[in-house]
């Protein structure tokens, strides 16, 4: 008997019937460790923020001074401020559009299965692991009024590139552009899982109906994708809003501020200034912006699970 | 897909789409192995490789600039942060994909929402919290929040693989006798792989690439992550030297690039997490 209980243990097994609130407490268990690392680093640095953002505080060594809502009145009167929310909005709403229509199409496009296209798709899965960082330090190499590749090869066809990164008109052009380059990938990948896991016997019925490809599409396939859309379209407002690696590595804001986004308004005001007291009132307007965002559009998509929802 | 003029497009179009995909790091590599002068002479760059060149270039930014130590660095920090945020986060996902209880849901929510949390609104909080209990320019200055930065994302990755896993099978071994650690440990682990291969792959490349806490918690060269030494050297504020340049960014990139190539069907299966469903 005593080889049993040795086997039986060494499997993490006992026989010993739990109370419930060793049960209970087993439970809490899974949980806490996790919760309290979020505590700690990042629940209690938003409240820490909060804080921040109602006091003055220009060096890091110095002590807070307290304003009251000084720096958030200071916000709403800073017209550069006001520009960094334009440029959010334009970058978000423009980036968001552009990536799920081409995504989508890409995703059709790869339906059709030809050869080889499991190669070009994992090439495409590229950009978007890589830090956006030098994903900008790359485009601008690209982009170089003197020498850069894309310039070369628009004069090569007797056309004048346009001014890509000197330009206030055309900064957030391409700011979005390379945006749409790197994370397009995203919403194809989303969307063609979703394509190639949709069942057949729906397509069937509907050809034996006489359903033409348009139709087809508009009344099949897109209805069934729109959750799959959806989720990538959430993802990268998000995701896009709250970046602001790429305008560091590709205009670091400029030129003449117009490509500042409101990430790197309070980066800027954060890190260079080290303003800290308006740089966390400007992430607390980001993160309204942000909760008020993501409430509306959970109400149209489902992230998770069924249980948990 | 009948006509053979079907045919040609649609391979042409997946072959510019390739080109789209790829050029931008061939030629950033490219411009990595010229000398600085080339670069502005030849336009567009001459397919040649000089040896001399190229190694004087990496030679430069690996051992000069000090991108080497920084890889290390980034290795110990991505690698620290990594394991704990799958220790702590397993049991987690365990406990929201299989046990039911009254805010359940509510929790769930409350991590997963962490996500969304721009990095902009904790980077200076944690930073005056790291100088003051002492870990600026440590490496668990940087770890412990990174944790917690990917602590939801492995979570969301890893519920969805724990609810593959027939909840019969866990009932199976709790009437058999076993605790609920000893089933994560001795059945879910196992099972779960693909899972944790996922969620520790994302995790690390989020940790590879993230340098805007770096950018306060070190300021000592010594202790600079990856993204953070390249962030200096190639600041768009500054002139820069484009072989160098380019060569830190091929040198930032490389080691995500390599590592996606063995692990691409993970890939799709951690960027659609919850996608599906």
């Amino acid at each position: 008997m005593p080889q049993t209980t040795q086997t039986t243990k060494a499997a993490g097994l006992s026989l010993r019937a739990r109370s419930p609130l060793e049960i209970l407490a087993s439970n809490a268990m899974l949980f806490l460790p996790s919760i309290l690392c979020l505590v700690a680093f990042a629940i209690y640095p938003l409240f820490y923020s909060a804080r921040l953002s109602l006091t003055r505080l220009e060096s890091a060594a110095g002590t807070p001074v307290w304003v009251g809502f000084q720096n958030y009145r200071d916000l709403m009167s800073d017209p550069q401020f006001w520009n960094a929310a334009m440029n959010s909005l334009l970058f978000v709403s423009a980036t968001v559009s552009l990536q799920v229509l081409i995504g989508v199409g890409l995703a059709l496009f790869f339906n059709l299965n030809l050869r080889f296209s499991w190669l070009v798709r994992s090439i495409l899965i590229l950009p978007m692991l890589i830090t956006p960082l030098v994903v900008g330090v790359m485009w601008r190499a690209l982009l170089n009024p003197e020498w850069g590749l894309i310039n070369w090869l628009i004069e090569g066809v007797g056309l004048t590139a346009p001014n890509w990164l000197g330009s206030v008109r055309m900064g957030i052009v391409t700011l979005i552009m390379v945006e749409v380059w790197q994370w397009t990938p995203f919403v194809f990948v989303v969307v063609f899982a979703r394509l190639q896991a949709l069942p057949t016997d729906f397509y069937e019925a509907a050809e034996i109906d006489g359903a033409s490809r348009y139709k087809i599409f508009r009344y099949l396939t897109l209805p069934l994708l729109m959750p799959a859309i959806a989720f990538a379209a959430v993802f990268r407002a998000v995701d896009s809003f709250r970046s602001f690696d790429l305008v560091y590595g590709l205009t670091y804001g400029g030129p003449a501020r117009a490509t500042t986004t409101l990430s790197f308004f309070a980066f800027q005001h954060g890190f260079q200034f080290q303003n800290y007291g308006y740089a966390a009132a400007t992430s607390y307007v980001m993160l309204l912006i942000l909760v008020v965002g993501t409430t509306l559009m959970f109400r149209y998509v489902n992230l998770r699970p069924e249980h948990l929802r | 897909m009948k006509s053979l003029i079907e045919r040609i497009a649609a391979y042409t179009a997946l072959i510019f789409l390739g080109v789209m995909g790829i050029a931008p790091f061939l030629y950033m590599f490219l411009l990595s192995t010229k000398r600085r002068i080339d670069i502005v002479v030849q336009v567009p760059p001459q397919l040649t490789f000089n040896w001399e060149t190229f190694l004087r270039n990496y030679d430069e930014v690996l051992f000069r600039l000090g991108m080497a130590s920084f890889i290390f660095n980034s290795a110990v920090v991505v690698g620290a942060a990594t394991l704990i945020a799958l220790i702590l986060g397993v049991p987690a996902a365990y406990g929201f994909s299989r046990l039911r209880f009254r805010g359940n849901s509510g929790l769930a929510n409350w991590i997963l929402s962490l996500r969304f949390m721009p990095p902009i609104a904790v980077a200076v909080p944690l930073f005056l919290m790291m100088r003051e209990i002492g870990l600026q320019n440590t490496y668990m200055g940087l770890i412990l929040p990174y944790v917690s930065f990917s602590l939801p994302l492995v979570i969301w990755i890893l519920i969805g693989f724990f609810d593959e896993i027939p909840r019969e099978l866990d009932d199976a071994a709790m009437i058999d006798g076993c605790s609920r650690y000893s089933v994560i440990r001795h059945i879910m682990l196992p099972m779960v792989r693909p899972g944790l291969v996922t969620a520790a792959l994302f995790s690390a490349i989020f940790i590879w690439n993230e340098f805007l806490v770096a950018l306060y918690v070190i300021d000592a060269h010594s202790r600079q992550t990856i993204s953070l030494g390249a962030a200096t050297l190639v600041s768009a504020q500054r002139p820069i030297d484009w072989n160098i340049a380019a060569g830190v960014g091929v040198v930032t990139v490389v080691p995500i690039l390599i590592f996606s190539m063995f692990i691409q069907r993970y890939i799709v299966r951690g960027l659609t997490a919850g996608a599906i469903k």
